[in-house]
């Protein structure tokens, strides 16, 4: 090694980021508790004051209807899930293949605008008739509400990522003569990818909620949002509730999944660090 | 040996035949910006020889960025005639000539030093200046102290840190021009003298063209070879001073007379190039002392 200026050569490291100090027990503690509350406050209150379980079964008996019948609920959770899982990739892939030829060209840009906010502005929800009058009795209008639902979210996040890169970084790429291909692929994407995770965690849940809507519309024969109104129109307490509850489960497990997904993809980013 | 003794620009220019590095002739640029018209640069004329180190000092809004951007082929000038080693800017950044150095790192966060220093050699291909060999870059880190880090992420370097594989990066094409927008700008004091020294060690080991743009006059002095003095905007060349220290120049020479005696002619010149614009040179570091 070259002889260092005294100062260069000794410097050491910024201090490394401190893992989170706390225990795994400290840190689920807190969540617990408030879940505890919740449902034990639930049950109590359903078994003290003796409310009819037609009205509001107590959670130990929907969580053993559900046990009672774990495949109904797998079989119908699927078929929605793969509704909402489908939406959500079409509107991943359609709003970053729009938010790129937005990133680009100005004109597109403002060509594109005003449509973007008309469907954040309409409530998606009302279309679900129309697809389902358009496409019958299949899982497309249920894919297609779903994908509206999760759309807006991630066609801004990946607009503003692509778009807010770093002036110098920019300049410093176009310094080799880099092509739009290149400057998309080494920087407007992987800065757009914490915005992106950002509106995925969201758009799950949203996805969800647009195929249970188009399932309760009617065109179906199973899912657990055509199960919820079945349950519902035949009286069937405990299938509405525990259909209520599936869906609440995937909700969570696939926001976590995200959640897991994006700490591998962005370790290198600052949301990642515990502070 | 004896030519040792014969500055370092003088032996350079007198042995070249090639056409000037940089070349400008007449050099105009306006902006057009929300409807007012600004005028960066007017009828600027500069000649800078391959293998010499210039340094651009002027007032703030001087048009020293633009003049870098021109050289470098990211924008174009209105008017006039400006060329790269005989080419036009554009061919030469097309032909990945140029290494720059922006004033902020620029590093991407999400890859590690040495992916950083792998990015440029891997863009734009088709070029010859192709990917750089793992050991080229593990000997350009070991000689700014970063080898333990190569496999660091940015965010876990200090600011010097940062700086310094962004000086390396551009090191890593080989690219006959180095351009640098004040790099050292954002640093402290401390950091800062230290990188200047580093700078010139890993610039003697090339024969590259280095056009620096700077406010601080120290920093001048300390690298150039030549000092070009702007004028207040728009801007054109108001002085151009040479710098007669010997190299290599060491630590310790910012306290040497020599220094002192070019940093204060120097200085001279910038407060008259800012007063015969009317505008204040507040804008450049008058220090003397790194």
């Amino acid at each position: 090694m070259t002889a260092l200026p005294p100062n260069l050569a000794v410097e050491s490291p910024p201090d490394e980021l401190e893992e989170e100090p706390r225990s795994s027990v400290a840190r689920f503690l807190a969540p617990l508790t408030g879940l505890v509350l919740v449902f034990g406050g639930w049950e109590a209150y359903v078994r003290l004051a003796g409310v009819s379980p037609l009205t509001l079964p107590p959670p130990s008996r929907i969580l053993g209807h559900l046990a009672d019948d774990p495949g109904f609920y797998l079989r119908n959770g699927s078929i929605t899930l793969v509704e909402a899982m489908v939406g959500f990739v079409l509107a991943l892939v359609v709003a970053l293949t729009i938010a790129t030829a937005m990133a680009h060209s100005r004109f597109v840009e403002r060509a594109t605008m005003p449509l973007i906010v008309l469907i954040q502005s309409t409530p998606v929800a009302v279309l679900a008739p129309v697809f389902l009058l358009w496409f019958g009795f299949s899982p497309t209008p249920k894919i297609l509400v779903a994908a509206l639902f999760a759309f807006v979210p991630f066609v801004a996040n990946a607009l503003t990522g692509l778009r807010s890169v770093d002036a110098d970084t920019l300049e410093l790429m176009r310094s080799v003569d880099a092509s739009r291909r290149e400057i998309l692929w080494h920087l407007r994407l992987p800065h757009a990818l914490p915005g992106l995770f950002a509106a995925a965690r969201i758009c799950v849940s949203l996805a969800l909620v647009g195929a249970v809507i188009g399932e309760l519309y009617g065109g179906s024969t199973q899912g657990l949002g055509y199960q919820a109104r079945i349950a519902q129109s035949r009286s069937l307490v405990d299938q509405l509730w525990g259909s209520v509850l599936s869906l609440a489960l995937m909700g969570i497990v696939l926001t976590l999944l995200v959640m897991a997904v994006e700490r591998r993809a962005l370790r290198w980013h600052s949301s990642q660090r515990t502070i | 040996m004896g030519a040792a003794i014969v500055p370092w620009h003088a032996r350079r220019v007198r042995t070249t035949d090639e056409p000037p590095a940089v070349l400008a002739e007449d050099v105009s640029k306006t902006f057009l910006d929300h409807g007012r018209r600004t005028t960066a640069l007017a009828g600027l004329d500069l000649a800078i020889e391959a293998g010499e180190f210039v340094s651009i000092i002027g007032p703030s809004g001087c048009g020293k960025s633009t003049l870098l951007r021109l050289i470098g082929g990211l924008i174009d000038a209105d008017r006039g005639a400006l060329t790269v080693a005989g080419q036009a800017p554009a061919d030469g950044r097309r032909a990945k000539r140029f290494g720059w150095v922006p004033q902020s790192p620029a590093l991407l966060p999400w890859r590690s030093v040495r992916d950083n220093l792998t990015l440029l050699p891997g863009l734009n291909r088709g070029q010859g200046r192709g990917p750089v060999a793992d050991d080229e870059i593990d000997a350009l880190l070991d000689s700014v102290g970063l080898a333990p880090f190569a496999d660091s992420l940015p965010a876990e370097l200090s600011g010097g840190m940062q700086q310094r594989v962004s000086l390396v990066r551009a090191f890593a094409l080989r690219p006959p021009i180095l351009l640098m927008d004040e790099p050292f700008a954002a640093l402290d004091e401390i950091t800062r003298a230290d990188m200047r020294f580093l700078l010139l060690d890993l610039w003697r080991d090339t024969r590259a063209t280095v056009v620096f743009v700077t406010h601080s006059i120290a920093e001048a002095v300390l690298l150039s070879d030549r000092v070009v003095v702007l004028t207040g905007r728009p801007g054109q060349v108001a002085d151009e001073l040479t710098i007669e220290l010997e190299r290599p120049r060491e630590h310790g020479l910012e306290d040497a007379d020599a220094f002192h005696h070019h940093a204060a002619r120097l200085r001279a010149s910038l407060n008259k190039a800012a007063d015969a614009d009317g505008g204040p040179a507040s804008d450049v570091d008058g220090t003397v002392q790194p």
